[in-house]
């Protein structure tokens, strides 16, 4: 049995930002599948009072919370980009 | 001095500083070795020899003026092109970065020009850093030196190639999944992935952060210390770079120092390809006589290393390149006749089917229902294996076994199968998910193709990594060069 149906592929494109043609669902939809069967070895495995992972930071490492003068020359040259705004597309 | 370009990092800037020949004369042998190759190997994506002469001239003026120069003045360094250099584009080998101007250096590459490395141009690799074979690139793929219709490894497998091939002379890839000891192992060269936190990420462009870093991949384990000793250390733009020195320490090149206890890891050395078996315990054979003391260790956890990598790292991939919607920067993509989703939905369809993919995967583990049923149980047991190989390590100096499961393969051989790719990095993925420094050195060849031996040691523990891959080394006396 698929655990990946075309209809969740579709949904999934759609959360992704990503256009999929018609070929790729058909593509995509078994290699996700095969992929998503063999991650799902790891239901098999008990993981009661195991622990999440974490990185060892130190909070006094982290960089000092202040302000850096911002720079406009970051903001990259292309036409889109108009006194130090950038032009987006359309919201509906 | 026609084959200046043959020279490792020690032996060219030891040329140049005692007046043997000018930075100047070996960026032209290796300008020279590149015109002659590239078209066979293809590891550049962006070349930047004028530049590279104009930096040569620079470091021939100061030591003619006695100007105090650094440990590698002169030397040629290729950059994965997901390194981020000012003003030389850094393209990902994606279509969505094609035209991308990095404003600034990553520290990597600052640090490494701090010390006088000369950047010869940018390196080809799968998109966005994913793959293990480099077919996965806009560019196409690159090719091994050793067999040019093979594959050289990935994600770095122009880093690989290049250095393989002597057209630089040392290389920066980054390691998410196995990503630095792949090509390694497939181009015949020594690859580290440092501990996570030894090397800034600043500048990288992110795949999977919790899992990837910057290493060297270099011809002599000499210039892997070089490199790593310019590079290495607290960056203040990078806040999971360890601030404290001592836990960043200095590496030396000492052949006397032999490990004590070795353990070889049963999961990974179990059905590999034979040829790479014998290979391994031919090495294993070999630390017995240096006089360490060699065991067979099982770690139940490794069982579930792969499936729980995959879910880190593609969800992870799903959440970071979610920013790439061309809006700020990217290629020509017209906005007219769009609204806001569907122009980015549109623009994104042209990411590489291998990157899609992996965003599609990333946000399938993520999404509610799966998510604790997935990406959870991925880091639980990613911590748990964390704890295995922990303990493993206050038994034994190193952990050993393939760095890959098979030799390099034909181009195009595996590339309609994710899956079976994936399987490859069974061996690898350890050290990302445990965060410990990993090393692959030269370790055979069969039938022509390059066998490596994989090192592991706890975090920090580089200095045991160098000095068993430098005995190794000098021992077995894996050299030469692919005749291409």
């Amino acid at each position: 049995m698929a655990l990946v149906s075309k209809d969740e592929l579709i949904h999934l494109g759609w959360i992704s930002r990503i256009n999929l043609s018609e070929e790729e669902i058909e593509t995509f939809h078994h290699q996700l599948d095969d992929t998503i069967k063999y991650i799902d070895v790891l239901e098999t495995f008990s993981s009661e009072n195991l622990s999440l992972d974490h990185l060892e930071i130190v909070f006094s490492d982290l960089r000092e919370d202040k302000a850096i003068e911002f720079t406009r020359e970051l903001i990259p040259k292309s036409s889109r980009a108009q006194q130090g705004y950038v032009k987006g597309p359309k919201m509906k | 001095m026609s084959n200046l370009y043959n020279l490792s990092a020690g032996e060219a800037h030891r040329g140049i500083i005692q007046g043997d020949f000018t930075a100047e004369e070996y960026v032209w042998s290796i300008i020279g070795r590149i015109e002659r190759v590239e078209g066979k190997v293809h590891a550049f994506i962006t070349l930047n020899k004028e530049n590279a002469l104009v930096c040569a001239r620079e470091i021939d003026k100061k030591i003619r003026t006695k100007e105090v120069v650094g440990s590698l003045a002169g030397v040629t360094v290729g950059i994965k092109d997901n390194i981020s250099t000012h003003g030389l584009k850094t393209t990902c080998a994606s279509k969505i970065l094609e035209n991308y101007v990095p404003p600034y250096n990553a520290t990597v590459v600052e640090r490494l020009q701090n010390y006088g490395a000369i950047v010869i141009g940018k390196l080809n690799l799968d998109e966005f850093g994913m793959g293990s074979t480099t077919e996965f690139s806009r560019y196409g793929p690159t090719h091994n030196p050793w067999k040019v219709d093979y594959v050289p490894g990935g994600s770095s497998g122009g880093s690989g190639a290049a250095v393989s091939s002597r057209e630089c002379t040392i290389s920066l890839g980054s390691d998410t999944g196995g990503s630095v000891r792949c090509p390694a192992s497939f181009c015949s060269v020594v690859g580290l992935k440092p501990t996570y936190g030894s090397v800034s990420r600043f500048g990288l462009l992110s795949y999977a952060n919790s899992l990837e870093q910057i290493g060297p991949i270099c011809r002599t384990v000499e210039d892997v210390v070089t490199v790593m000793n310019a590079i290495s250390g607290h960056d203040p733009n990078d806040d999971t770079s360890f601030s404290s020195r001592s836990s960043v320490p200095y590496l030396s090149i000492n052949q006397e120092r032999t490990p004590s206890s070795i353990a070889i890891v049963k999961e990974l050395i179990d059905g590999c390809d034979p040829a790479v078996s014998k290979t391994i315990y031919s090495a294993l054979d070999k630390f017995k006589e240096f006089g360490s003391e060699c065991t067979e260790i099982s770690l139940k956890s490794v069982n579930y290393a792969l499936p729980s990598y995959y879910t880190i790292a593609m969800a992870e991939a799903s959440s970071n390149l979610a920013r790439y919607d061309n809006i700020r920067y990217g290629f020509s993509f017209p906005m007219e006749g769009f609204e806001w989703n569907t122009y980015i939905s549109n623009v994104r369809s042209n990411f590489g089917e291998e990157v899609k993919r992996r965003i599609l995967i990333g946000s399938y583990v993520l999404s509610s229902g799966y998510y604790s049923k997935y990406y959870l149980k991925a880091r639980q047991l990613r911590s748990l294996l964390r704890q295995e190989l922990l303990s493993n390590f206050a038994k034994y100096d190193l952990l050993v076994g393939p760095t890959m499961p098979v030799l390099p393969f034909r181009i195009g051989e595996k590339i309609d199968d994710p899956l079976k790719m994936y399987l490859m990095d069974v061996d690898t993925v350890l050290a990302n998910l445990a965060g410990i420094p990993a090393i692959s050195i030269p370790a055979g060849h069969s039938n022509g193709l390059p066998i490596g031996l994989q090192l592991m040691a706890g975090p920090f523990q580089e200095q045991k990594l160098i000095d068993a891959a430098s005995l190794l080394d000098n021992a077995i006396n894996i050299k030469g060069s692919p005749e291409i």
